[in-house]
C-alpha cells in the first residue's frame, strides 16, 4: 500500500466505521429522547439482529441472505418491544439508577443467552472470501458498499418518518416533554411502541452490516455500545442528526487516531473525545435532555 | 473444607469491594460504573511492588495511596458531570485503564498478566495457607466494615445522603456538594484498592481480563441486591452472590455442561438484576426512609 | 421468618458442599486442566481425545502396576483465571500429584506458580513459549521451546530472499517469546525488521494492524498468529488486496485455519517442530486413533499429548505415585524415550532437548510440507 492510498484507505475505514456507529447511535438516542433513559441493552439488539440473520440462513431454514433479512429484522423489532413490555414498562416511573441497572441486567441476560445458544467463538455467515473491488486505488468489499448505501437509505427513511409524518411529529413531542404530550392527547403508547420498533430495527440493520463486514460474536454489541453512547452524547440526547454526525466523528477519529497511537487504544479514543466534549459544554451539566 | 475456606476468602474480599462502592452509589448517589478500575489499581500496584521484592507491609499502603490518588484525580473532572454522563465517563475510565494494563507490556506484562504474586508476609509470618489468608482477609473486612460504618453514621455520612437526595437543598444548607462527592469518591476508591490488593495476593495471578465490565456489574449487583445505602446490605449481598457464583464453579459436571454453565450463571445474574429492579429495588436490606 | 429460612438453607448448602467426597484408593488419578469450553475449546477437545486413547491403551495392558489410570478433567474455560481455579481445584479437592496443563502459554504460565508452590508436577504438551518452565522444578514440557524455532523461521525468511520484513505477533507469552527469538536470529543473519506490531487475540477486526503492516508493500510479512486470528487476518488482508508472502510459526498450522480462511490462506508458509509421520510408530498411532474416533485427522498437538501420557506413566512406574517421586523420575523416564513425536529426552530446563523443524505450506486448500 503506498502512502497516499494508505491514508485514503484510513479515511475510508473511518467513514465505514462511522456509518455503523451512526446507525447504532440513532437508535439509542431515539429511546433516550422519548423515554429519557439509557438503554444499556441496545448493544444486545445489535447483536441479536446479526444472530437472527445467522439463524435464518443456517439449517433448518437455509434462506438466502436477502430473504433471511426480513424475518431477522422482524424478530429484532419484536425483541425491542418485548424488552420494553417486560422490563422497562413496569418501571417506567422509577429513578434513573434503577432503570440503568435493569437495562444492565437485561444486557447481561441477552448477551449470555446468545453465548448459551451459539457459543463464545467467532462465527461467520459463511460467505466465500472475495477480493474487494478496486475503487480509486482503494479496496471496498461488497458488505462495505452495503454499509454506505444502507446507512444513506436509513438516514433518508428516518428523515421522512420524523419530519414528514404524523407519527414522527408525535414522537418529537414526546421527546420534548412526555407528560405534556400525554395531556395533549397524543397517543403516547403508539409513539413509544414505534420508537422501540425503529430503534430495534436500526440496531438490527447495523448489527447485520457489522457482522457481514467482520463476523459475529456475542460481545459485538456491547463493544460498540460504548461508542454509540459517546456518539449520542456528543450529538446531544434525542438529536438524530447529532447522533449521525457523532457516529461519523468517532469513526474517523478512531481510524485516523491509530496512525499516531497504538492500535490497542483504539477503543479508548471514543471515550476520550466524549469526555472532552462533555467537559467543554457546560450547559449539559444539568443532566437534563438538552436539544 | 477447603472449598468453604475459599468461599469465605472471596466473600470477605467482595464484601470490602461492595462496601466501598456502596459509599459512592448508595450513600452519595454517584453512579460509578468504573469502580473496578480502583480494584485493579490496588491489585496491580501491590502485585508489581511485591514482585519487585518490596515487602507487603510497604506495598499495601502504596497500593491504597495509588488507588486514592487516582480516585481523586478522576473525580475532579468527572464530578463536573451529572447523572448518566458521570456514569458513562467513569465506565470509560474503567475501560481505558484496562486498555492501559493490556497494552503497556513493559509495565504490566499486558495480556500475559502477572503470575506468581507472593503471599503476604509480616515480619516473617507468612499468610501462605488458606486458613491464614482467611484470617487476613476477614480481619481487613471487619476493619473496613468498622471504618465505613463509622463514616456513614457520622455527620459526614448524613451529609452525603443529603447531597444524594437533594443536592440543591443541601447546598442551601451550606454543604459544598462537590467537595463531599470528591471525599466520598476517594474513600470508595481507597477501599476498592484494598479489596484489589487482597485479591491479587490470594489469586497469585492477575491479568487485565480480570477487571472488566463484568466485575463492575457483579459488584453493582451485590450492592443493589444486598441493599444500597445500608451498611449491612453489601455484606449480605456478597455472601449470597459469591456463594452462588463460586460454589457453582466447584461442582463437578461433565464438560458438555460446563460449556453452558458459565453463560447460564451470568444469565441468572442478569435476570436477578431485572427482577430486583422491578420488584424490590431497595434490595434485601431496606434503607430506612430511603428512596425507591 | 423468611430470612431465617433463607439463612438455614444457605447453611445447609454450605454444609453439604463441605463434606469431602469419598475417594477410591485404587485408580491412579492424573489431573488435566483443559479448555473444554470457551474460545480455544477446539484445542482442549483434541487433547482429550488423544489422551483418552493413550490411557485406554495403557489400561488395556494392565495399567501401571495393576492400577488403572483415570484422568480427572477440569474445564478451564479458555482464560487464565479459570485455569488457575481449575488447577487449584485439582490440587486441593482431587489431590492429584500430577497435572496435564492447559494450552496457551499464558494460561499455562498462570498456573505454573500454583503447581510449583503446592509441589505438584505440571506438564505441558504444547507450550512453546520461551521460559515456560521457569517457575520451578515441578514444571515440565514435552513440546520444544521456541528458542529453537526462532532461528529456523529466520533462516527460512533469509533463505527465501526476504531481507526486510515487518513482524506481527499475538500479544502474549507465546507471540512475544517467538517474536524475540525470531528478531534476534534474523538480525544476526543480516535481516532488517521494518516494523513490529503486537495485536490482541480474540478480536474480529484486524484491518488497522494489517493496513499498517502492509505499508510500503513488503514482499513478505512475518505473522506469528493462532488459528482463529490467523484466519481472520488472512481473509481481511485478501479482501483489502494485500499481496504478500505470509511467514508464520507453528500455531496456525491447523486444518481449521485453512477451513476458516478459505482461498485467503493459499500460499501461507510457516515453520513447525516437525514430526516424521511416515514412521511405523506414527502410523500405528494414526490407525489406533482412526479406530477409536473414525477419522485420522490428528488434532493439533494431539500427538504430543499422547506422548505426554506415556512419559508420565513411565515416571509413575519408576518413581511411584507421588509428586516428588514423579518429579525425580521424569528425566530418567523420558531419556531416550522415543514417542510418536520423537526423542523426549529433557534438557536442563525440563524442555525437550531435541527438535527438528520443518516448513509447512498451504497448497490447494491443504497443509503440506514445503519443498524448496
Amino acid at each position: 500500500m503506498d502512502s497516499i492510498s494508505y491514508y485514503l484507505q484510513t479515511v475510508l475505514n473511518g467513514i465505514l466505521a462511522g456509518c455503523v456507529y451512526a446507525l447504532f447511535a440513532m437508535g439509542l438516542t431515539l429511546i433516550y429522547g422519548v423515554l429519557n433513559f439509557v438503554n444499556f441493552a441496545h448493544g444486545e439488539l445489535i447483536m441479536w439482529g446479526a444472530y437472527f440473520l445467522f439463524l435464518f440462513m443456517a439449517e433448518p431454514f437455509g434462506l438466502p441472505l436477502y430473504v433471511a433479512i426480513l424475518p431477522a429484522l422482524a424478530l429484532t423489532g419484536c425483541l425491542g418491544l418485548a424488552m420494553d413490555y417486560s422490563v422497562f414498562r413496569p418501571i417506567r416511573r422509577a429513578n434513573r439508577l434503577t432503570l440503568l441497572i435493569a437495562a444492565m441486567g437485561l444486557s447481561v441476560l441477552l448477551r449470555n443467552a446468545a453465548q448459551f445458544f451459539w457459543g463464545a467463538e467467532v462465527r461467520t455467515y459463511g460467505f466465500e472470501v472475495m477480493p474487494g473491488t478496486q475503487f480509486l486505488g482503494l479496496y471496498l468489499t461488497t458488505p462495505q458498499f452495503a454499509i454506505i448505501g444502507v446507512t444513506l437509505l436509513c438516514v433518508a427513511a428516518v428523515y421522512l418518518l420524523f419530519f414528514k409524518s404524523r407519527l414522527g411529529k408525535s414522537m418529537r413531542a414526546l421527546s420534548d416533554n412526555l407528560d405534556l404530550a400525554r395531556i395533549s392527547g397524543i397517543d403516547t403508547k403508539r409513539s413509544i411502541l414505534a420508537a422501540w420498533v425503529i430503534s430495534a430495527v436500526l440496531a438490527g440493520i447495523g448489527g447485520i452490516l457489522l457482522a457481514l463486514d467482520t463476523n459475529l460474536h456475542p460481545e459485538m454489541g456491547i463493544a460498540n455500545l460504548i461508542k454509540a453512547f459517546a456518539a449520542t452524547l456528543i450529538g446531544g440526547v434525542g438529536n438524530l442528526w447529532g447522533a449521525l454526525l457523532g457516529g461519523l466523528l468517532i469513526g474517523l477519529a478512531e481510524n485516523i487516531g491509530v496512525l499516531f497511537i497504538s492500535p490497542g487504544y483504539k477503543d479508548g479514543i471514543a471515550f476520550v473525545i466524549m469526555v472532552l466534549i462533555l467537559l467543554a459544554r457546560p450547559y449539559v451539566i444539568l443532566g437534563e435532555r438538552s436539544d | 473444607m477447603d472449598l468453604l475456606l475459599h468461599l469465605s476468602v472471596v466473600i470477605a474480599i467482595y464484601a470490602i469491594f461492595a462496601l466501598s462502592l456502596n459509599v459512592e452509589v448508595g450513600y452519595t448517589g454517584l453512579f460509578n460504573f468504573g469502580h473496578v478500575a480502583f480494584f485493579a489499581i490496588g491489585a496491580y500496584t501491590s502485585a508489581l511492588l511485591t514482585l519487585a521484592g518490596i515487602p507487603f507491609i510497604w506495598s499495601l499502603p502504596a497500593a491504597l495511596a495509588m488507588a486514592g490518588v487516582c480516585g481523586f484525580l478522576l473525580s475532579i473532572p468527572a464530578l463536573k458531570l451529572q447523572g448518566d454522563y458521570f456514569g458513562i465517563a467513569t465506565l470509560g475510565f474503567g475501560e481505558i485503564l484496562r486498555m492501559i494494563f493490556n497494552n503497556e507490556v513493559w509495565l504490566t506484562k499486558g495480556p500475559m498478566g502477572l503470575p506468581g504474586i507472593p503471599r503476604p508476609e509480616f515480619f516473617g509470618f507468612a499468610f501462605d495457607t488458606l486458613p491464614r489468608y482467611l484470617a487476613l482477609s476477614s480481619g481487613f473486612a471487619l476493619l473496613t466494615f468498622a471504618i465505613l460504618a463509622f463514616v456513614v453514621l457520622s455527620p459526614f455520612g448524613r451529609a452525603l445522603k443529603a447531597v444524594r437526595d437533594d443536592e440543591t437543598a443541601a447546598e442551601i444548607l451550606g454543604k459544598n456538594a462537590y467537595r463531599f462527592k470528591i471525599k466520598s469518591f476517594v474513600i470508595g476508591s481507597v477501599f476498592a484498592g484494598l479489596a484489589g490488593v487482597l485479591w491479587a495476593h490470594y489469586a497469585t495471578f492477575i491479568g487485565p481480563g480480570d477487571f472488566t465490565l463484568t466485575e463492575t456489574i457483579l459488584v453493582l449487583l451485590i450492592v443493589v441486591m444486598g441493599g444500597k445505602g445500608t451498611f449491612l446490605g453489601p455484606v449480605v449481598g456478597a455472601v449470597v452472590l459469591i456463594f452462588f457464583q463460586e460454589s457453582v464453579r466447584f461442582l463437578r459436571l461433565p464438560p458438555e455442561w460446563t460449556r453452558l454453565l458459565g453463560p447460564l450463571q451470568q444469565m441468572i445474574f442478569g435476570l436477578l438484576l431485572i427482577v430486583l429492579m422491578i420488584f424490590r429495588p431497595e434490595g434485601i436490606i431496606r434503607e430506612k426512609g430511603g428512596q425507591r | 421468618m423468611k430470612k431465617l429460612a433463607l439463612f438455614v438453607a444457605v447453611v445447609a448448602i454450605f454444609a453439604f458442599l463441605a463434606v469431602p467426597t469419598a475417594r477410591a484408593a485404587e485408580p491412579i488419578k492424573i489431573g488435566a486442566a483443559f479448555a473444554l469450553s470457551g474460545s480455544i475449546a477446539v484445542y482442549g477437545e483434541g487433547f482429550k481425545k488423544c489422551i483418552d486413547l493413550a490411557v485406554e491403551e495403557i489400561n488395556a495392558k494392565g495399567g501401571i502396576q495393576g492400577r488403572k489410570i483415570e484422568i480427572v478433567y477440569e474445564d478451564n474455560k479458555s482464560n487464565p483465571k479459570d485455569c488457575v481455579t481449575a488447577v487449584r481445584k485439582l490440587i486441593t479437592v482431587d489431590k492429584v500429584p500430577v497435572i496435564f496443563g492447559p494450552a496457551g502459554s499464558s494460561n499455562f504460565m498462570a498456573t505454573a506458580p500454583v503447581a510449583q508452590e503446592n509441589k505438584v508436577v505440571l506438564l505441558s504438551a504444547q507450550g512453546a513459549a520461551v521460559g515456560l518452565t521457569k517457575a520451578g522444578d515441578y514444571i515440565f514440557r514435552v513440546f520444544p521451546s521456541d528458542t529453537l524455532q526462532g532461528p529456523h523461521l529466520a533462516k527460512l525468511a533469509i533463505g527465501m530472499g526476504y531481507k526486510k520484513v515487518p513482524v506481527m505477533y499475538v500479544n502474549n507469552d507465546w507471540g512475544l517469546g517467538l517474536k524475540n527469538a525470531f528478531v534476534d536470529a534474523y538480525k544476526k543473519m543480516g535481516g532488517t525488521v521494518t516494523d513490529i506490531i503486537a495485536y490482541d487475540e480474540k478480536k474480529t477486526d484486524y484491518r488497522t494492524e494489517l493496513l499498517r503492516a502492509s505499508k510500503g508493500n513488503p514482499p513478505a510479512i512475518v505473522n506469528l498468529t493462532y488459528i482463529n486470528e490467523g484466519a481472520i487476518q488472512f481473509k481481511q488482508a485478501f479482501e483489502m488486496g494485500i499481496k504478500t508472502q505470509w511467514l508464520c510459526g507453528s500455531a496456525a498450522r491447523a486444518p481449521k485455519m485453512v477451513e476458516l480462511a478459505g482461498k485467503a490462506a493459499e500460499g501461507v508458509i510457516g515453520t513447525y517442530p516437525s514430526v516424521p509421520q511416515n514412521t511405523k510408530q506414527y502410523q500405528a498411532f494414526k490407525e489406533a486413533y482412526k479406530k477409536k474416533y473414525g477419522d485420522d485427522k490428528i488434532p493439533i498437538f494431539g500427538d504430543y499429548n499422547y506422548d505426554m501420557v506415556y512419559v508420565t506413566a513411565r515416571a509413575i512406574e519408576k518413581g511411584g505415585y507421588t509428586a516428588d517421586g514423579i518429579r525425580k523420575a521424569l528425566p530418567a523416564a523420558a531419556k531416550g524415550f522415543k514417542g510418536v513425536t520423537g526423542d523426549k529426552t529433557f534438557d536442563n530446563e525440563r524442555s525437550p532437548k531435541f527438535a527438528e523443524y520443518g516448513i509447512w505450506i498451504v497448497k490447494d486448500g491443504k497443509i503440506e510440507d514445503y519443498k524448496k
